[in-house]
């Protein structure tokens, strides 16, 4: 008989010197806080039995995020608050959780369900970059396709669907702030900074980005977008 | 005390795995406003010396202490070190981002020979003067410590002491001087001198070479004795350890469940100078696994030591703890295997359902060999060993050889290409037709090091051209099908053996390797002998003479000013024993062999309760 399980969803995020974490070892170090915690975590079956976790789509190494998500699934009950109080206190502080919610057993993993993500990619240079960033950026997007060169394959990106919304591009105390909104695909994601590196090259600059942020990911439901808690 | 953080954080945008060199760590204990820094460096990168317990053991009971900060320091990788240089930014530690020259002291481990030119790397980037003779007041005190102290003298020159032997205690000790002396406003010499003093500090700059024998002055004592922490169960193994962000190699939580090891394997460095055995009890390997794995949240613990199979009590910590564990997905391994049906069984009850591979070490190809090095493992075990493994399930087994053992003839080595084939013919015989496609005995050969403080400290090590003939021998003799052969670079094995035997004037050899390049010379595609060749061609040091020279009995050798309490008396009987291919028994399964290190007060061997060999 299959017991019964209680999905609990993590809401944390990765940010200050823990950006420069892999996929890989946030997923460690969030299964290594959830024990600490000593959460009643369910165990796999079979010959290499672990604990019931599952994430949401990778951040490379670099990229800060500040609503990262994943699913640990418990044996008993606890209230979300309690497991939001014991995995704080357990999880470095650049890790930290902010928000617990269970999840109900039939919906769809994370990574297949949160397709819609926001970014923030912050560049150096004050009002005349933000200008003519913001045309540089406009052609790209005018173009429709956007091509990637990924480990010596070529990735063409189709912008009117990788980007639902067209970039913001603002000027922020000195800085130029880039507010991206990417759907990911079964094809791959857009990388944010690769996309702005193209529109910089295009207006002769190079090596300006400060930061990359993911601030958000959706779930996108016949149409709109949600918050996946 | 400088940050060095705002400056560091730009570089990592442009240098493989940043998360080497971020810190905030689970466990790391930041004390910014600490009286007194210790940076304990692994001269390594941080994935291998996270893995190096004595660290961890150090760092926690430095900790014990108020007003003192213990902060971990790991050679950057070769991109780290290029931006640090580019930048004018010196080498830091992890917990503060504090330039290493501004710690009162720098703790260095002498782990393996080949580390030896990332020390000097560490101690120029950190903009530390590379010789204690050429420090000043204002410089940081430089310690040494771990396995290669035995022989300190090839880097003896770079370090204003070497603590010999345990630490746990001594390192307390050596602080507590370090800071008296600061707080009277003694002068380098003065607090050197009240180093020497301590028992199993060595403070190679009161020593000088009169004729082949280093010769004490200024009350430094004539023989230095190595620091023996009389019961470990005097302090619990760490159970806060840092855990590590990135994928470290073994990557679990360790607990040390015993120390020391008398099963007296002649060509076995650790087995003469890490005597007595000290067991920890059951009651107290529970307890600190428990509390290991609830403050660490791995999930995977290790118990070791040198011989873990040995414990008294194994089988009643493995039964407690698979109990506690059951169900929670986290697991209990062992660093290393005896090669008995013992160990199989313990191996069944560790892996549930995994069986990824078991390792022996047989270490020899002929009994009489095996005799010569005092391994007591006779062909019979290995084959019941690899018959059990196999029927059990395992279908992967990796055996240890060495060449050039002392005595070795070609029929030894042919030998070892024959048991090979026994071990498959019997491995075979228990497995399923339908799998043995996927049936596999990987054999890995080294070439034997002589090493200090051994029986066979006095031998010769084979030559390169003699190495190579004798790997071509055991080539012809390996059955080709089902077998992985690989064998460690002779080139290796020779800087090896110039490293570990060589007196004081070897230490401008490293210098000069490292002025020429040589950098993490234990990573294969990193090692370039040439730079070591032409090192020792500069120097003028025959490292041959060094390597590959027997000595006479009567030879003053450049560590006997260093005693690991196992009496040079001994070694000679168990050199003469070996001659004659006598095993000598195991002292906590029979009777005391005489070594001699249970002499000094408080010292002797601590069993928790009955071994059975």
């Amino acid at each position: 008989m299959a017991e019964t399980t209680f999905r609990a969803r993590v809401r944390y995020g990765k940010t200050g010197p823990l950006r420069h974490l892999s996929h890989l070892e946030v997923v460690h170090a969030c299964e290594r806080s959830a024990r600490r915690a000593g959460l009643p975590y369910a165990v796999t079956k079979g010959f290499s039995p672990h604990m019931r976790i599952a994430f949401g789509p990778a951040l490379p190494v670099g990229t800060a995020g500040l609503g990262e998500y994943y699913d640990v699934w418990l044996r008993s009950y606890v209230p979300s608050a309690d497991v939001l109080a014991s995995l704080v206190v357990a999880t470095p502080e650049n890790l930290a959780p902010v928000a617990v919610n269970y999840a109900g057993e039939r919906e769809a993993s994370l990574t297949a369900a949160l397709t819609i993500a926001r970014y923030q990619v912050v560049v150096k240079g004050g009002v005349g970059l933000t200008e003519s960033l913001t045309g540089s950026l406009a052609a790209i997007v005018a173009e429709g396709v956007f091509a990637v060169d990924h480990k010596g394959k070529q990735k063409v990106f189709e912008l009117a669907s990788t980007l639902p919304k067209e970039p913001e591009v603002s000027s922020v105390e000195g800085a130029t702030v880039v507010n991206l909104t990417t759907r990911m695909g079964e094809r791959g994601s857009l990388r944010p900074e690769t996309l702005v590196t193209a529109a910089l090259t295009r207006i002769g600059l190079e090596g300006r980005i400060v930061s990359v942020t993911r601030e958000e990911l959706l779930i996108e439901e016949e149409g709109s977008w949600r918050s996946p808690m | 005390m400088t940050d060095l953080w705002t400056r560091i954080a730009p570089l990592l945008e442009n240098v493989e795995r940043p998360g080497r060199y971020v810190d905030h760590e689970w466990g790391a204990i930041v004390r910014r406003d600490a009286g007194y820094r210790v940076a304990l460096v692994y001269p390594d990168l941080y994935e291998i010396g996270m893995a190096n317990q004595a660290l961890q053991i150090l760092y926690g009971r430095l900790l014990t202490l108020p007003d003192v900060a213990a902060e971990r320091v790991f050679l950057p990788w070769k991109d780290m070190t290029e931006a640090l240089r580019a930048a004018g930014l010196p080498l830091f530690t992890l917990e503060t981002c504090t330039p290493v020259a501004e710690c009162d002291l720098v703790g260095i481990t002498l782990a393996y020979e080949l580390t030896y030119s990332n020390i000097l790397e560490t101690l120029d980037l950190a903009g530390i003067p590379l010789r204690a003779v050429d420090r000043s007041e204002a410089d940081s005190l430089v310690i040494g410590g771990g396995p290669c102290a035995f022989n300190p003298e090839p880097m003896a020159p770079f370090f204003d002491a070497v603590l010999v032997g345990d630490g746990e205690e001594a390192v307390l000790e050596i602080v507590a001087v370090h800071r008296a002396a600061k707080a009277r406003g003694a002068s380098r010499e003065e607090t050197l001198s009240a180093l020497a003093a301590l028992p199993g500090v060595y403070v190679p700059t009161l020593y000088h070479n009169d004729g082949n024998k280093m010769v004490a002055t200024g009350g430094a004592p004539a023989q230095v004795r190595k620091r023996v922490l009389g019961d470990l169960g005097t302090f619990e193994s760490p159970v806060c350890p840092v855990v590590p962000f990135m994928d470290v190699v073994h990557d679990r939580v360790a607990i040390e469940v015993l120390r020391g090891c008398a099963r007296g394997c002649r060509f076995c460095q650790a087995g003469m100078v890490y005597r007595p055995v000290r067991e920890r009890t059951p009651d107290a390997i529970v307890r600190d696994t428990t509390a290991a794995l609830a403050c660490t949240g791995y999930e995977e613990v290790s118990l070791t030591s040198l011989s873990t199979a040995d414990h008294s009590c194994l089988e009643e910590v493995l039964r407690r703890l698979t109990r506690r564990l059951e169900g929670t997905g986290v697991g209990v391994s062992l660093p290393s295997l005896r090669v008995d049906a013992f160990s199989v069984g313990i191996a069944r009850l560790l892996g549930g359902g995994k069986k990824t591979g078991l390792t022996f070490a047989p270490e020899a190809g002929t009994q009489r060999l095996r005799d010569v090095i005092n391994k007591n493992v006779t062909e019979e075990d290995l084959i019941e060993t690899v018959t059990k493994a196999f029927d059990a399930g395992w279908r992967r087994v990796k055996l240890y050889f060495m060449i050039g053992l002392p005595t070795e003839t070609d029929e030894d080595i042919t030998g070892i290409g024959e048991l090979v084939g026994r071990v498959l013919t019997a491995a075979r015989a228990v497995t399923p037709p339908a799998e043995r496609g996927g049936m596999k005995v990987a054999v890995s050969v080294s070439t034997f090091v002589p090493k200090a403080h051994t029986p066979f400290q006095w031998e010769a090590q084979i030559r390169l051209e003699e190495v190579r003939r004798r790997q071509t021998v055991l080539r012809a003799a390996m059955p080709r099908k089902g077998v992985d052969l690989s064998y460690h670079d002779p080139n290796v094995s020779f800087l090896e053996g110039v490293l570990a035997r060589g007196g004081r004037e070897v230490a401008d050899v490293i210098e000069a390797a490292w002025r020429a390049g040589a950098r993490f010379d234990a990573w294969t595609e990193e090692f370039d002998h040439k730079k070591w060749d032409a090192a020792l061609a500069e120097t003028g040091v025959d490292g041959t003479t060094i390597a590959n020279r027997e000595r006479a009995l009567d030879e003053t050798l450049p560590w006997q000013h260093i005693s690991a309490g196992v009496t040079g008396a001994y070694l000679k009987i168990e050199r003469e024993r070996a001659r004659s291919a006598t095993p000598t028994p195991d002292c906590t399964f029979d009777g005391c062999t005489g070594c001699g290190v249970c002499g000094a007060p408080g010292v002797a061997n601590v069993l928790a309760g009955v071994r059975h060999g």
